[in-house]
């Protein structure tokens, strides 16, 4: 059954003893309540969910718990006992053990060097630590090479190191913040594997979350958190999906645009058919609406290995075309290439026919080229700023009064785009960097649109660890740029986004283009097998 | 290296209390080693404020030396705010006085009329400075050397380079007419001297005075106020973001490094053309390493600059009465500036370690 808070105070009742028990936890930081009043029992064995928004205060929760912050007020019972850890290392010895979103690797070390840090002493077994690793890798399906470098491996590989790291201590809870939001679709069930033989061996799970689709698949019990309070308790989950997306954003699936409904995994790709922006790019178009042509484009890396391999594309006005692949396919370097971020080793390309191969990317702002970097934060904006500063940081000139900054006309820029792009801050003169992550990517988004005379947008995984509703606010964004005529190249791993949003779809394998085909959710098992390689 | 520039980036922006508080702490230290150098604490201290700003002759030698401080520090600071770190203030200083020692002597100054007779060979020392600088800046741009590495081993060849010059004939040593002759450069004529605020020679307070505070206020309204200073800082703090955001990013660490070597050199043209007259071996005597430490107290702000400035010039001249007067080693007030360093590292550390536990 669905729980409403007002219902049920304190979580549903279990039979057995709960492991974790948190009574009444609040937590502010400043003048942000993150946490207030959450009551929440984890179960022995369980996998439990915990749901919401991007600051909804599950990472504070879980931190919580891990003794990183401690809270104002409330209890917390570890397996009946007060469970108030000072620091990680205490939660830890209590039997806690958390996956951070961000990995704590040392890239130059090998797998078992990584996970003998700080564990043991004196004398290096590295070939016994290393069978006792495989031997734990075995019994969980956590695949490992144990002597290969981290650097070499994928982000998927790097977590399952993190899990090991965990698994090693054989604790009793292991808390999970995010770990999908950095995999792969085929990644992703491996993990939900790896969680349910965890729980089937005695240990709890707290699985942190705003995909659905996972909930449904492997959590035997969910939490909805929405602004530092549980709104929501479910004891069957995939029977209450609807419910739980009501609770988490306050509105129903269907109210929700394609793309962000994609991203929720909980309805099918597609389901929304074709969008009347997909009906109106249907008409032929003369070649000069040509926005972005890219003629056998190379991008070579210091070591000499092709990364992108004769690209060859064209983009129209009014039309998305979404380059589909596993990440890491040359989709970077594309990028890269085409913001004037690094030189392409051959080929060129055209914006409206004049020739930006090797232009900076001063240039290309100024040919009407709008830029949603891969990496925000490396690339996208300067969190040390302000938000005002950062919503100008390409058109600074336009402030200057009596050769000085004219702050007050930055302000008002600024809070134009705000009200635009529904960036949602106390003002803008906060701090980037304190702004949440679809509010960072609604302001670099609103800035790069707003370019003048935007001819083609480049988006590269502009909703990657976004939350429901930010992905349906850039999606939308996305959808108005191309309205008003500009060619839009969106780069994203996560397909179902991609057929939900683009007019086409371009597959990069292995930095090759390994076929085009319309953005239609008939076609995703062809995309499927181009994406792996096969030629279709 | 790495472990250098890692610290001077720790060093960067220590908060207000713990600047005063190193400055006190490091002052106590001093203090101690009076005591255990056997020598009178009161004698000390009587001789320190005798030298530092017992006599109005005192006070003005002291200014004096905070202005070439100063103007080091400021250029510490205008590199800083682009995330570069000069240390080579003191090179810096040694070509802008080879240059206005040259200018001065045999560049025509003293045939212009006021003021060109003074600016220009200050002119020359900005743009031999800057010259330095901007090696390093085009160094760090086209080829990505570290600045800390580059700009402290152009000081150490400028430094050598004034050697060079005051001993041979062929280039700025006086004409040798005995045995006796020292190893440095003639004076340079008094229309090449930086002009006295006031006729009264026991105060002797020079337009470099009202230049370099003119200048502290160009730069700060520079920094803080115009679109240019919100670039550096842009720049300063994420290059690769500011790169994709159109801005210039080569050619702002050439001109950056460029205006911090400008005002080394000025700072040389300051202590030449002011109460030095002529150019000696190692007349940079450390000045511009003393204004990097300057620019590190500073906090990344212009008033810092001349705060922190104001205190390393009084140092300065009430150690050098401490060692005449009260026989202390003036080498003390070196000890109470390196503690001020460490004390600020140490401090800057354990900071740091407490925000991250926080977070």
């Amino acid at each position: 059954m669905l729980a409403e808070p007002a219902v049920v105070a304190a979580a549903p009742p279990a039979a057995v003893p709960p492991l974790l028990s948190l009574r009444g936890l609040s937590k502010r930081f400043g003048s942000l309540q993150a946490l207030q009043d959450v009551s929440l029992d984890i179960a022995p064995a369980e996998i439990h969910a915990l749901l919401g928004e991007n600051g909804a205060g599950k990472s504070t929760l879980c931190n919580l718990v891990f003794g990183v912050y401690q809270p104002e007020s409330g209890q917390m019972l570890f397996d009946g006992e007060s469970h108030h850890p000072a620091g990680p290392a205490q939660a830890l010895a209590h039997g806690i053990a958390m996956v951070h979103q961000h990995f704590s690797l040392v890239g130059d070390m090998t797998v078992v060097e990584n996970l003998m840090l700080g564990q043991v002493s004196g004398v290096l077994k590295r070939q016994n630590y290393a069978r006792s690793v495989q031997a734990l890798s075995q019994e969980y399906g956590l695949a490992l090479d144990p002597h290969a470098r981290i650097q070499d491996l994928s982000v998927g590989e790097r977590q399952r190191v993190e899990i090991v790291k965990c698994l090693m201590r054989n604790p009793r809870l292991v808390v999970l913040d995010e770990p999908t939001a950095v995999l792969l679709p085929a990644e992703i069930e491996g993990l939900l594997a790896v969680c349910e033989r965890i729980a089937a061996k005695g240990c709890s799970v707290v699985l942190v979350t705003h995909k659905l689709a996972e909930i449904k698949k492997v959590a035997h019990r969910a939490t909805v958190l929405r602004g530092g309070r549980v709104v929501a308790h479910s004891t069957a989950p995939a029977q209450e999906m609807a419910q739980l997306v009501r609770a988490m954003i306050q509105r129903d699936l269907d109210g929700l645009a394609a793309g962000a409904g994609a991203m929720l995994g909980a309805v099918a790709a597609g389901a929304h058919g074709e969008t009347s922006h997909k009906a109106a790019t249907e008409t032929p178009r003369p070649a000069a609406d040509e926005a972005l042509q890219i003629n056998g484009l190379s991008v070579v890396d210091a070591e000499g290995t092709t990364r992108l391999d004769n690209f060859t594309l064209i983009v129209n006005r009014g039309e998305i075309v979404g380059v589909a692949g596993v990440e890491g396919n040359g989709q970077s370097e594309l990028a890269a290439a085409l913001s004037g971020m690094t030189p392409a080793s051959d080929g060129r390309f055209f914006v409206r026919g004049q020739d930006m191969t090797g232009a900076t990317p001063r240039a290309l702002t100024a040919a009407g080229v709008g830029v949603v970097p891969e990496d925000r934060h490396a690339v996208g904006c300067i969190t040390g700023m302000s938000l005002a500063e950062n919503l100008s940081l390409n058109r600074l000139d336009r402030f200057k009064r009596f050769g000085l900054l004219d702050r007050a006309a930055l302000r008002r820029a600024a809070l134009e785009l705000m009200e635009r792009f529904d960036v949602r801050a106390a003002g803008p003169d906060v701090a980037f960097g304190g702004l949440s992550g679809g509010n960072q990517q609604k302001a670099v988004l609103g800035r790069e649109i707003s370019t003048d005379g935007l001819v083609f947008l480049l988006a590269a995984q502009p909703t990657r660890g976004l939350d429901v509703g930010a992905v349906e606010a850039v999606y939308g964004q996305i959808r108005a740029a191309c309205r008003r005529g500009a060619g839009v190249l969106l780069i994203s791993s996560e397909l179902d986004e991609l057929i939900d949003v683009a007019d086409r779809i371009v597959v990069l394998y292995r930095g090759r283009v390994m076929g085009h085909c319309p953005a239609e959710p008939a076609q995703r098992e062809r995309i499927g097998a181009m994406m792996a390689g096969q030629q279709a | 290296m790495s472990a250098l520039t890692l610290n001077l980036q720790v060093l960067q922006r220590p908060a207000l209390w713990v600047s005063v508080a190193a400055v006190l702490v490091a002052s106590l230290v001093g203090m101690a080693l009076v005591v255990v150098m056997g020598a009178s604490v009161p004698d000390a201290l009587a001789a320190f404020a005798d030298g530092a700003w017992g006599s109005p002759y005192a006070v003005a030698a002291s200014i004096n030396r905070t202005l070439a401080l100063a103007l080091v520090g400021i250029g510490f600071v205008i590199a800083q705010r682009a995330n570069l770190t000069n240390v080579g203030g003191e090179g810096q200083i040694a070509v802008g006085g080879i240059a206005a020692t040259a200018v001065s002597l045999y560049g025509g100054a003293a045939t212009l009329p006021m003021p060109l007779s003074f600016l220009w060979p200050m002119l020359a020392a900005v743009l031999a400075g800057g010259l330095w600088g901007g090696i390093a800046g085009v160094l760090k741009a086209k080829a990505g050397t570290n600045e800390v590495i580059s700009t402290l081993l152009l000081s150490f060849i400028a430094v050598w380079m004034v050697y060079g010059a005051v001993q041979s004939e062929a280039l700025l040593r006086q004409p040798m007419t005995n045995t006796a002759t020292l190893p440095e450069s003639q004076e340079i004529p008094d229309a090449a001297k930086l002009p006295l605020l006031s006729a009264d020679a026991d105060t002797p307070l020079n337009v470099g005075l009202p230049i370099a505070l003119l200048l502290a206020v160009v730069v700060a309204v520079a920094l803080d106020k115009t679109v240019w200073g919100l670039r550096l800082r842009a720049i300063g703090l994420n290059a690769v973001a500011a790169r994709r955001a159109g801005l210039r990013i080569a050619p702002t660490i050439v001109l950056v490094l460029f205006l911090a070597g400008a005002f080394g050199g000025l700072a040389g043209a300051f202590m030449l053309q002011g109460d030095q007259g002529s150019l000696k071996a190692r007349f940079s005597s450390g000045y511009g390493f003393d204004g990097l430490v300057v620019g590190l107290l500073a906090r990344g702000s212009i008033p810092g600059v001349i705060a922190a400035a104001l205190l390393f010039g009084f140092l300065r001249s009430g150690g050098i009465s401490m060692e005449m007067q009260a026989g202390v080693p003036s080498a003390l007030v070196l000890v109470i500036q390196g503690a001020i360093i460490l004390l600020l590292a140490g401090a800057a550390f354990w900071i740091d370690r407490r925000k991250e536990s926080e977070r």
